[in-house]
């Protein structure tokens, strides 16, 4: 069998795997619907180019295999070819590139009115924190982290008190209003990533990253880790519930703050200490 | 024909891509050895480059304020803190290190054997002088309680990176002295004169080898500007 | 600076030929004329004794062979990793022993050892000594005692990966790219003699890489024969030249890096170590930047892949050239090409680093220098399919190896756009995409053009040909299998699926592609095991291979016109070969056969209408 066969049969093949592919992109549930369009346009620009070089390839060998004396062309140069290959690659480049750097400068540009929600990253587990009614974060500290302060949050930031604390690896969000996520890590880097949404961004402990996205579906969603962070790298994963406004609003009246928080722990210190006391 | 063509060779940067491109070597007349030097500071450029980059980030992203040099590195004399005293006299003695070891350069392409390997001699003292004073300043910052992991004047970072890019240079040093000693043994034998083979390569001995040697030298030198310039002068 | 050269002038010119090869009469001598001998006749020393001849050798020919010898030996090491990797990956629980600790050691011990120990060690230790002293007529190394010291610290270099194997705690396994803090802590498997002797099995290969880089740089430049110009060089030589530079300029950066870790290590220093709690203690870190290790190891890992790269693209232009019997097309731009993706590929490293916390604006910057970079590679693949057209191709082992090169490259290049465009690159980073995408680009068409290479040079190394029959069979399963391993990958990273993932079959949504994984492991299977028939080939062609003459191929570089093959120590016998043309004269027309060597003068092709010398 001539050789051309197969190498067109991989191509065939290619494009069949993709015509008829069950796998492919998870529904978007975000706002980053700019992202699958650039993926889309890069895939279609770059699978054209993929398929027409190695069309031209396999017509090559199938019209120059070898034959004693076939007469062959001598041109070690062609400047006109080689310009108009460079200046029509240059524009292909351009319309992949232009497009990719629009949709960036929207990702790193958060809207105004996002909500922030601080995601901590922990070997292995994630837990969250939302500012309170004054909509400010406190400032925190790894150096701070104990059992009685989970969060690290400095007892001096007036801003920390009303911080809605959740000890827990599920968040609640609220559809159609955009999220600013805000990423501490206690330890190693993690990446907080969910395929649905398309955004992800690494936690790295010492600085706080950020990035956004607005949810527009109701559902569940898995969270997973997408940087290496250790054996438990693969079992990093947590939940993000996307709900309406008002399911939101109740499960946000459930959650306990910062003072709500040291108020109980005061309470069972006064318990215990009468405890004790009653105890002698 | 070859004797009239040099006259119309082309000129400006058209002539030097020619030259570079011309056949057998790339650097015409240069020493296989020179280029390999060159080539390995270029190289060597680059490790510096990154300590000293890393150095200025590290600095600018602590999170404790970074110490006050012109203290830390003060010498009392007679009670009162002289800053900077023992760094000038260290960057003093290196660069006068820098001309001996020019000089006997000079003098051994002359042919001037026992004037090149004074030199050489002058320049692995000036050496040796200049790293005695680093291990004089590294045991005072011991003394004071400096640590590559510690520093109770500040930036726990200041330990880590001057213990790590002055001893990284120290090294340089250190090794240059090494071989600065032997090249003087081997001009004062006569090495360079009668092409003697050496010990492990069998390849024969020029006084190229002196030049050189005075490129690495003259390239740790100029380290240590840059190094005194980040470490004590910022 | 001209004192000291002088001197030599006299003794040099002696042995070196000043008589044209193969000339007659005063006519030809003028067009034949070529500029005296420059340089004097390098002292080889020779080996006696078994031990000098064949261990402690100073001969780069046969420390090329040392050097492909270990490559090949961890490569090896490395595809056993990788499938007990994919064991896992298809069929979760039929290993028993893997488990995640050992997942991840496999996992960063076959990206390690691929890409240092493996690729860049085989392309330029091994092709580079081999090639660079034959093909640009000089007669060794210029430092042939610092070469043999680059090959044995390589060999020490080695060692302590493999040893590391065995230490308690085993090997490392923080992935590849080591990124602290995590690489250094107890989360993480072999934190701690694993990653130590990682650390100092980089330093050592990096100690040693520049000793045999220093030496092939300056082979290049200042020892080629007389008659061979920069513009006279084969690409295979352009592209090792290239990629010896980019080591030389990438390296540091991945020694002061590892430096810097050990010193975290060992020492509790704090460069990449913020304040960390773990288990519940605050550790005596703070105040250091991980993101920094970062941008010092892609600023070596970017170019690295180019070091990598680069080599291939200069051997399989070569080997397209010869196996076409067509001059490759646009010679000069393939040059001008490969020394400006080696330029660029210092100012894109941050590409790695999207999702990384750096500060966002650097996104703009490194994703339009690094689509930027596509242009000159695309046109290097443009001149590789141009080369064919009204061509005569042989359908040869060697070229079938380069058509799939092509196919993988085009294919690999082309995901890399997707990666390289910083918005496109976000949903897609830290998947399986990349995956995909980097073993398409740097691992499979590397490999191709090695296989094609050896396939090539074997005949020259040996004085034998190897086996077309089981050469072909070796082609289709290794080119079809490996195609069919990482083009569906990347459909898992479309759905979301993260890289190094123990295990990952409980989301509702990636439990879908149990069916491919299982697939992808077969198919590794069988693309490892077929390997074997390679393997078996070269030994058996060792004994009963078709003995191969002068130049089997037709060639026309210099390789090839030694007056002895295999060519022996010092390479060229008497004299030294007199060049007056570039390597790729194939079919000149009025020519009388379909090559003309480099060595032959024009007086000799008279009717030859020759455009490019």
């Amino acid at each position: 069998m001539h050789p051309g066969i197969i190498f067109l049969g991989v191509i065939v093949g290619s494009v069949l795997f993709h015509i008829f592919t069950p796998w492919w992109w998870t529904d978007i549930a975000s706002n980053w619907g700019a992202m699958d369009d650039t993926i889309n346009l890069t895939f279609w620009i770059g699978g054209g180019v993929f398929i027409l070089v190695c069309l031209f390839m396999v017509y090559c060998i199938f019209m120059f295999s070898y034959k004693e004396g076939r007469i062959v062309e001598y041109k070690p140069e062609d400047h006109k070819l080689e310009k108009i290959l460079t200046i029509a690659t240059t524009v292909g480049v351009i319309a992949l590139l232009a497009p990719g750097l629009i949709v960036y400068n929207n990702y790193i540009n958060t809207p105004k009115n996002a909500l922030q929600v601080e995601v901590n990253a922990w070997q292995w587990g994630w837990q969250y924190r939302l500012p309170g009614e004054d909509g400010i974060l406190g400032t925190a500290q790894v150096t701070e982290i104990s059992d009685d302060n989970p969060f690290g949050i400095n007892l001096d930031d007036p801003n920390g008190k009303d911080d809605i604390l959740i000890e827990d690896d599920v968040l609640h969000l609220k559809t159609d209003r955009p999220v600013k996520i805000l990423l501490r890590s206690l330890d190693v880097l993690h990446n907080y990533y969910v395929p649905q949404f398309r955004a992800k961004m690494d936690a790295i402990p010492g600085i706080i990253t950020y990035y956004w996205f607005e949810p527009n579906k109701i559902g569940e969603y898995e969270v997973l880790c997408a940087e290496y962070c250790g054996i438990g790298h693969y079992a990093m994963r947590a939940k993000v519930i996307v709900e309406s406004e008002g399911n939101y609003e109740n499960w946000i009246k459930e959650q306990e703050t910062f003072s709500d928080l040291i108020a109980k722990q005061e309470k069972n210190k006064l318990k215990k200490n009468l405890m004790a006391k009653n105890n002698n | 024909m070859s004797n009239n063509s040099l006259n119309n060779l082309p000129e400006g940067f058209k002539g030097m891509s020619h030259d570079m491109g011309s056949d057998q070597t790339a650097f015409k007349g240069v020493q296989w050895g020179k280029v390999m030097m060159w080539i390995f500071l270029l190289s060597d450029t680059f490790i510096f480059s990154c300590f000293l980059i890393s150095y200025m980030k590290g600095r600018t992203s602590t999170v404790v304020d970074w110490p006050n040099t012109s203290e830390v590195f003060s010498l009392h004399v007679g009670g009162v803190p002289v800053p900077l005293l023992l760094i000038a006299i260290m960057t003093f003695v290196l660069i006068t290190s820098s001309g001996t070891m020019a000089l006997a350069v000079k003098y051994g392409y002359e042919k001037n054997r026992k004037m090149c390997g004074w030199l050489i001699l002058a320049t692995a003292i000036g050496g040796l002088t200049f790293v005695g004073m680093q291990i004089f300043e590294w045991s005072k910052l011991i003394h004071e309680g400096v640590r590559p992991w510690e520093n109770p004047f500040g930036a726990k970072q200041f330990g880590s990176f001057f213990f790590m890019i002055t001893g990284f240079h120290g090294t340089h040093v250190s090794i240059g002295v090494i071989f600065l000693f032997i090249y003087a043994r081997k001009v004062f034998r006569g090495d360079f004169d009668n092409g003697k083979r050496g010990f492990f390569t069998t390849m024969k001995s020029d006084y190229v080898a002196i030049e050189i040697l005075g490129l690495y030298w003259h390239f740790v030198d100029l380290v240590w500007v840059f190094i005194f310039a980040f470490f004590y002068l910022w | 600076m001209s004192d000291e050269y002088n001197q030599k002038n006299t003794p040099l010119e002696a042995k070196s030929s000043e008589t044209m090869s193969g000339t007659s009469g005063t006519s030809s001598k003028d067009i034949d004329y070529v500029r005296p001998a420059e340089l004097p006749e390098q002292d080889l020393y020779h080996g006696h004794s078994f031990i000098t001849k064949w261990i402690f050798c100073q001969d780069a020919k046969i420390i090329g062979i040392q050097y492909f010898l270990t490559a090949v030996f961890t490569g090896i090491v490395g595809l056993v990793l990788s499938w007990l990797m994919r064991l896992q990956l298809g069929y979760p629980d039929l290993v028993p022993f893997i488990t995640p600790e050992h997942y991840y050691q496999f996992v960063t011990m076959h990206g390690m050892i691929m890409v240092v120990y493996f690729l860049t060690a085989l392309f330029l230790g091994g092709f580079g000594n081999y090639l660079i002293p034959l093909m640009v007529g000089a007669r060794d190394m210029v430092f042939p005692y610092v070469n043999m010291l680059s090959f044995w610290m390589f060999f020490i270099a080695v060692c302590v990966l493999m040893a590391s194997f065995f230490v308690p705690g085993g090997p490392t396994g923080a992935g590849w790219t080591l990124y602290p803090p995590q690489a250094i802590l107890p989360g993480t498997p072999g934190s701690n003699m694993g990653i130590i002797l990682m650390l100092a099995s980089l330093s050592l290969f990096v100690i040693g890489f520049t000793m045999g880089g220093l030496n092939y740089i300056i082979t290049i430049l200042q020892a080629r024969t007389r008659g061979m110009t920069l513009m006279r060089m084969p690409l295979t030589i352009w592209g090792i030249f290239t990629a010896t530079a980019l080591a030389m300029l990438a390296f540091p950066a991945l020694l002061v890096s590892c430096i810097m870790m050990t010193l975290d290590k060992m020492l509790e220093t704090s460069f990449f170590m913020p304040a960390i709690l773990q288990a519940g203690e605050v550790l005596d870190y703070g105040g250091g930047s991980p993101v920094l290790f970062q941008h010092l190891f892609w600023f070596f890992g970017h170019p690295e892949v180019y070091i990598v790269a680069l080599p291939a693209f200069g051997i399989v232009s070569d080997l397209i050239s010869v196996h076409a019997r067509k001059n490759i097309f646009g010679y000069r731009m393939m040059v001008w090409a490969i020394v400006g993706i080696g330029g660029l590929s210092f100012f894109v490293w941050a590409h790695h680093m999207y999702v990384s916390g750096m500060n966002p604006w650097f996104g703009f910057f490194f994703a339009t220098t690094t689509l930027i970079i596509a242009v000159p590679t695309a046109l290097k693949v443009y001149n590789w399919i141009i080369t064919l057209f009204r061509a005569n191709i042989r359908m040869n082992t060697v070229m079938l190896f380069c058509l799939g090169f092509i196919v993988t490259f085009v294919n690999g290049g082309i995901t890399g756009i997707f990666l390289g465009n910083v918005a496109v690159d976000i949903p897609l980073s830290d998947t399986y995409f990349v995956i995909a995408h980097f073993h398409m680009v740097m691992g499979i068409a590397p490999l191709m053009v090695i296989m094609g290479a050896v396939y090539h040079w074997f005949p020259l190394v040996t004085g034998r040909m190897l086996s077309e029959k089981l050469g072909k069979w070796h082609f289709w399963i290794t080119f079809l299998g490996a195609y069919s391993i990482y083009f569906p990958m990347h459909y898992l990273g479309f759905i979301g699926v993260p890289r190094r993932y123990y295990e990952m079959y409980d989301s509702p949504y990636v439990a879908s592609a149990t069916g491919m994984n299982e697939f992808i492991t077969v198919a590794a299977l069988i693309v490892g095991f077929a390997q074997l028939i390679f393997i078996y080939n070269i030994v058996s062609s060792l004994s009963i291979g078709k003995p191969a003459g002068k130049n089997p191929w037709k060639a026309n570089s210099l390789e090839w016109l030694t007056p002895e093959v295999p060519p022996a120590h010092g390479n060229w016998g008497e004299k030294l070969p007199v060049i007056y043309r570039w390597p790729y004269d194939f079919n000149v027309p009025g020519a009388k056969e379909d090559y003309i060597t480099q060595t032959t003068p024009p007086s000799e092709v008279i009717n030859a209408e020759v455009q490019k010398t």
